[in-house]
This record gives structure tokens, sequence and C-alpha cells, in this order.
């Protein structure tokens, strides 16, 4: 009972603080701050922070400034701000990927998802097509689009023919277990930062970045759980009762991973977060001139002894992450 | 072993080739006009304004000095007038090229010095080396330790500050270690960046070595705390799983003390999971040495990839990602030994 009592004492400050940084984020820009985000107070370079206001401004830095002078308060919410812009779609994609993959990739296997050879063929031959014909023609991706469509109404009378009806597998949990271990291949700080060199730094581009990097940790997990659960007999009735594969799938089988998935998400979330601020400390991702945690950080390597450029970013980044771990951790136990 | 182990390659070697290449691939896809017009002016600084004829020729001579001549890839998409052709570009291509070269150690030259990638990169290498390989085996010695001092009745707010620092990210806590340790507001203990002077070659030995753990304790004791904690909460986890199986429990009936039940029966099969931790460690380590070099500005393989990312220095950053690929499968060699001392089951499968 003490310890049950504990725990939700500590869950209601951990969602007060998520509560917090999220409202303080997506209100950012109303919020009635002295200073506007990224703007330069060169009267205050690196100044202390709780000082008194100076008689020539009546508006004060709370929480100091860094180097260039600018204000700590408004760099920290607009980088909560930042985090809820990139890290949290970006965790949220990447759940959602990495589900789709591993739960197909836990159900079907190797060699559960058969498609007939009809659709083989008129998936390669729309293939080369698209790739020889309709690359500088925007229109012909329509043209394909409706082509599919009409194909795939063609083919059900296409099916008669016995030859055409033999189906292969497609091997999803190779394909998928490949693809993973390719991203695995190289640490993906490494990974990041090479790719995050070659395109030019934009919000979308970092999005994009975090979510094609980051989805194979959901991936393995809900795979593992889906290869549980696809061998327990429901699935088996399921499957007597004649539904289809992407039925049981999606109504049967997927409720059961929606537990994993919501555990490992805020899990991801604060994975995310801390990717994210690293990045931006290296000064690799991000647009320039957009607050981060780790870039106000970064503005500590200029000036050593300015301990409130780190400790007021890393406290709201370890608040963060270990109030997103609170969630996990009552999940577990409860 | 040997086909245990060549079995384990020959699957994780394609999966390097195809990220390298992926990367080269896609840094070759950039617009790469900056970078020449830039090498241009370096070459006619100083002389005349070149014709158009003469610019033409210098392009092409830096094109081909850089490997950027020719097409890109095996194949390529034609743009003229009738349409878009496919074209076939036989093996004179860059991506030919450069991997035929890469297969025989040549890496090509730096955008930026014109120094050759190998000798960049092996200069680089020098240093990280002793830094990440030191920081795991300490890492994995303090560990084993701590997760046995936890068992055997160690303060369990030890758990808590390792919890506390695992929710920060490596560049945070050694931000946080600078500015406790290397401040002269504070302590100042350590040096907050660099190697010091350069020592020569007549220094004695001691000397060298203690200079070269005054400057790289704060960048090693870094790498060594964000590892820590999820190393000694595995560990920990594992061995009081095993602390509560039967044999355990004979162990302790035949009058072994707690320590002794641990170390001598629970160790060794509590080792088995942490191993596959450990195969990740060294090229996380290299990765957190990109964090770790920038902020204590050492000359090492992480600052290295982290400059070369910024300066657009392609052939140096394909050649970072190859080199820390090898280490991964480097790790994958040393813990699928570790496996094979550790669990006598394995080598009886193999």
């Amino acid at each position: 009972m003490r310890l049950h009592k504990k725990g939700s004492t500590l869950q209601m400050i951990a969602i007060g603080w998520l509560l917090l940084v999220a409202s303080v984020g997506l209100l950012a820009p109303w919020l009635p701050l002295p200073f506007p985000p990224d703007s330069v107070d060169l009267n205050n370079i690196a100044q202390s922070p709780f000082l008194p206001p100076s008689d020539v401004k009546p508006s004060r830095h709370w929480l100091g400034t860094d180097g260039y002078g600018r204000d700590v308060l408004t760099a920290l919410v607009y980088g909560a701000r930042t985090a809820l812009l990139v890290s949290l779609p970006a965790a949220f994609a990447a759940t959602v990927l990495g589900t789709f993959l591993g739960s197909t990739a836990g159900f079907w296997g190797n060699s559960g998802f058969h498609i007939p050879i009809v659709y083989w063929l008129i998936t390669s031959l729309l293939f080369l097509g698209a790739v020889g014909l309709a690359s500088d023609f925007p229109p012909l991706w329509w043209t394909l689009l409706l082509g599919l469509v009409a194909v795939t109404v063609i083919s059900k009378p296409l099916m008669r023919i016995p030859m055409l009806r033999l189906s292969w597998p497609l091997p999803i949990d190779r394909l998928v277990l490949g693809a993973a271990s390719l991203l695995a291949s190289v640490p993906r700080l490494v990974l990041i930062l090479a790719l995050a060199a070659v395109q030019d730094s934009s919000l979308i581009g970092l999005f994009l970045l975090l979510t094609f990097t980051y989805w194979p940790e959901p991936a393995h997990l809900v795979r593992a759980e889906l290869l549980r659960v696809r061998a327990l007999p429901y699935i088996e009735s399921a499957r007597a009762i004649g539904l289809s594969g992407g039925q049981i799938l999606w109504r049967h089988a997927l409720p059961n991973a929606w537990r994993t998935v919501r555990t490992a998400f805020p899990l991801s979330l604060s994975d995310l977060i801390g990717l994210e601020t690293t990045l931006s400390f290296l000064g690799v991702g991000l647009p320039s001139g957009m607050p981060s945690w780790g870039r106000t950080l970064a503005a500590a390597r200029l000036d050593p002894t300015a301990w409130w450029l780190i400790i007021f970013p890393a406290l709201a980044l370890a608040g963060t992450t270990l109030a997103l771990r609170q969630l996990t951790a009552n999940r577990i136990t409860a | 072993m040997g086909r245990f182990l060549l079995y384990r390659l020959l699957r994780t070697i394609p999966a390097t080739w195809a990220i390298v290449s992926i990367v080269f691939l896609l840094s070759r896809t950039l617009p790469t006009d900056d970078l020449l017009g830039q090498a241009l002016i370096d070459k006619s600084v100083g002389s005349r304004s070149i014709t158009a004829a003469e610019r033409e020729a210098t392009l092409l001579r830096v094109q081909q000095r850089l490997g950027l001549a020719g097409p890109v890839f095996y194949f390529s998409r034609i743009h003229s007038t009738a349409g878009t052709v496919w074209q076939w570009n036989g093996t004179d291509n860059q991506y030919h090229r450069w991997l035929s070269n890469a297969v025989k150690g040549d890496l090509g030259q730096s955008y930026r010095s014109g120094q050759p990638v190998t000798a960049v990169l092996g200069e680089a290498l020098w240093f990280t080396l002793p830094l990440t390989t030191s920081a795991a085996l300490l890492a994995t010695l303090l560990s084993v330790i701590l997760a046995l001092w936890l068992v055997c009745g160690g303060p369990a707010f030890l758990l808590s500050i390792l919890y506390g620092i695992d929710a920060l990210p490596l560049f945070v806590v050694a931000l946080g270690l600078m500015l406790l340790l290397a401040n002269p507001d504070i302590i100042p203990l350590f040096p907050a960046y660099g190697m010091g002077q350069q020592t020569t070659e007549n220094t004695p030995w001691n000397v060298q070595i203690s200079s070269y753990l005054y400057y790289s304790a704060l960048p090693l004791a870094s790498l060594i705390l964000v590892k820590l904690p999820s190393l000694v909460v595995q560990l920990h986890d594992a061995l009081r799983h095993e602390l509560g199986a039967n044999y355990a429990n004979t162990a302790r009936a035949k009058g072994l003390s707690a320590y002794q039940v641990a170390t001598r029966h629970a160790l060794r099969n509590a080792m088995l999971p942490i191993i596959v931790l450990l195969t990740d460690l060294l090229p996380a380590l290299v990765a957190g040495a990109v964090v770790v070099e920038v902020i204590f500005a050492l000359p090492g393989m992480g600052r290295l990839l982290a400059d070369a990312a910024a300066a657009h220095d392609f052939p140096v950053l394909v050649g970072g990602v190859l080199l820390v690929a090898m280490m991964r499968l480097l790790g994958l060699v040393v813990a699928d030994m570790l496996y094979f001392l550790t669990d006598p089951r394995i080598r009886l499968q193999a």
C-alpha cells in the first residue's frame, strides 16, 4: 500500500512536469517573456541568474544570459517547443512505422505472406514502368495509381487461370530484419551525423532522419511480441473461422502488442530528445537560429564558469527524461 | 568456432558494405559546385583572371584529383531533347573506382587538407583507440565490481544515482564533470581541454603516461559514467536472478559466504546476457567519443567525424563511417569469442 502510494505520487509529479513542458512549449509565442527568442542583449552578456534588474531596463534575465546575451529562460521555453516539434512527431512516426514493420514481420514471418504470381508480375511491371517513364512527368504518377486500382480489379478474373494462381511468399521478416541490421551496422549517432551532413539542415529533414534511424527499436519489440502471440490458440481459431491474415493481425493480434508499444513510446521519446539535444549540441541537424536545450548547453563551452548555462538546461533535460521513464516504470509494475 | 565466426561475419559484412555505400552515394548526390568553386578560387588567387577554356580545364583537373569526374554510379539517367534515357556507364564510374580503391586500402584524399584519408584516420585512431578500449575495459570491470558489491549488501542508493546519471545524455555528463572538476571557481583538478604540450621523444615514459592520464581523465570518466548504469543494472538483475536459483542455495548451504557464492558460482552465468551489451560497447564508445572529443577538444576519431560532417569533407566522413562499422564487426567477433569462453553449451552447438 505504501509502495503504491509512493509510486502514484511520483507518477503525479512526472505527469505534472510533462504537462508543464508540453504547455510551455505549445504556448511559447504567447507567454509573457520579456525577450524574444534568439535576440541578443549586448548590455547583459554572460549575466548570472537571479540578479536584480538593472536601472536602465525594467525587465530582468531570470535565469541569466549566455555569452551572446541571449536570455536562458526564453531559450529553455523555446527549446521545449523544439522538442515538441521534432522529437515528439519523430517518436510517434518511428513507433507507427516500427509497429507496422515489426508486426508484419513477426506475424507473417518469412513464409506466411503469400502473394499470387499475378501481383508479382503486375508490381514488377508497374515498377519498371514507373522507373523508366514517370520520374519526370508528375501526372504520370496519377495514371500509374489509377492503373494500379484498375489492375487490382482485373486481377480477380485473371486468377481463374490456374498457373497464375500459384503464389510466392514474400520474406517480410528477412527484409525487415535486414533493413534493421543495415541501420545497426553503424552507431546511430555516427550514422545521423553522416546523413545530416549530406542534406541541408531543416526541421523536416531532422524529423525524417530521426524517424528512419529509430524505427528498428519499436519494430524489434513488436516483432518479438507478435512471435509470441501468433502461436497462441485463439489466433488459430481465428484462422479456423476463415478470417484473412490482415484481419487477424489488425483486430486480434495487434491489440496484444499494444501494451508493449505503449510502454516503449515514452522511452523512445526520451531517447530521441536526448539524441536531438546531442545533435544540436554538436551543431548538426536543426537549422541555425532554432533554440534547443542542446544549443544552450553548447553555449556553456565558450564560458566554462557559467554554471547556469549547464545546470538549467540539464535539469530540464533530466527532468523530462526521468518523467518519461517514470511513466514507463509504472506501466511495468501496474 | 571458426565456422561460427565465419557465419556471423558473412551475415554482417554485407550490411556494413551496404550502409557505407549508401552514405557514399548520398554524399555524391550533393551538388559539388561550391566545393569546386572554392578549389578554383584557390588556384586563381594572385594570377590574372582565367579564360573560360582555362577554367574548364582547371575544373576538370580538380574533379580528377578529388575523384569527382565521370558518372556517380553504374547507370544514370540522361536528360536530352528526346526525353530521358537510362544509360549504362560500365565500370568507369566514381562508385566503382572508390570501392576498388577502398578494397586496396586507399580511401582517397581529404577535400580540406589534401592528405590521404587513411593517414588522417590512422592518426585520429591512434588517439581514440586507447581512449575507447580503456573506457570499455574499465566500464566492464567497474560494472562487475559494483554489481557484486550491490548483491553483497552494498547501499541501495547507488542504483538511484546510476538511474539519475542514465537520464542524462553523454554531453551533459561531460559538461557537468568539466564544470565540477575543471573549473577555476570550484575544483581546478583537471585541464578543461586539449592534450597539453607535445611531449618530445626523450621524455621518460612514466612522465608521458602520467601526462596522458592527466589529460584524458575527464573524457575517460564521462565515457565510463555514461555506459556504467545500463551495465550495472543489467548485471545486478542477472546476478539476483542467478542467486535465487537452486544451485546458489546449495552453495550457500555448504557454507560459502555471499561473496563467494556470487563470484564463484553466479557471476559466470550472469555474465551471459551482459555479453550482448558488450558487443555494442566499443562502437557505442566510438560514437560517444564524437561528443567527448568535441567537448574536451581532443584530436581523435570523433572530432574528426564531427568536423568532417560540418565541413562536408565527404572522403573523410565515408572513411570514418567505414572504420566505425569495421570496429563494430570487431566487437561482434570479440563477443562471440567471449560467448565461447563463458558458456560451454555454445561450444557444443557450434
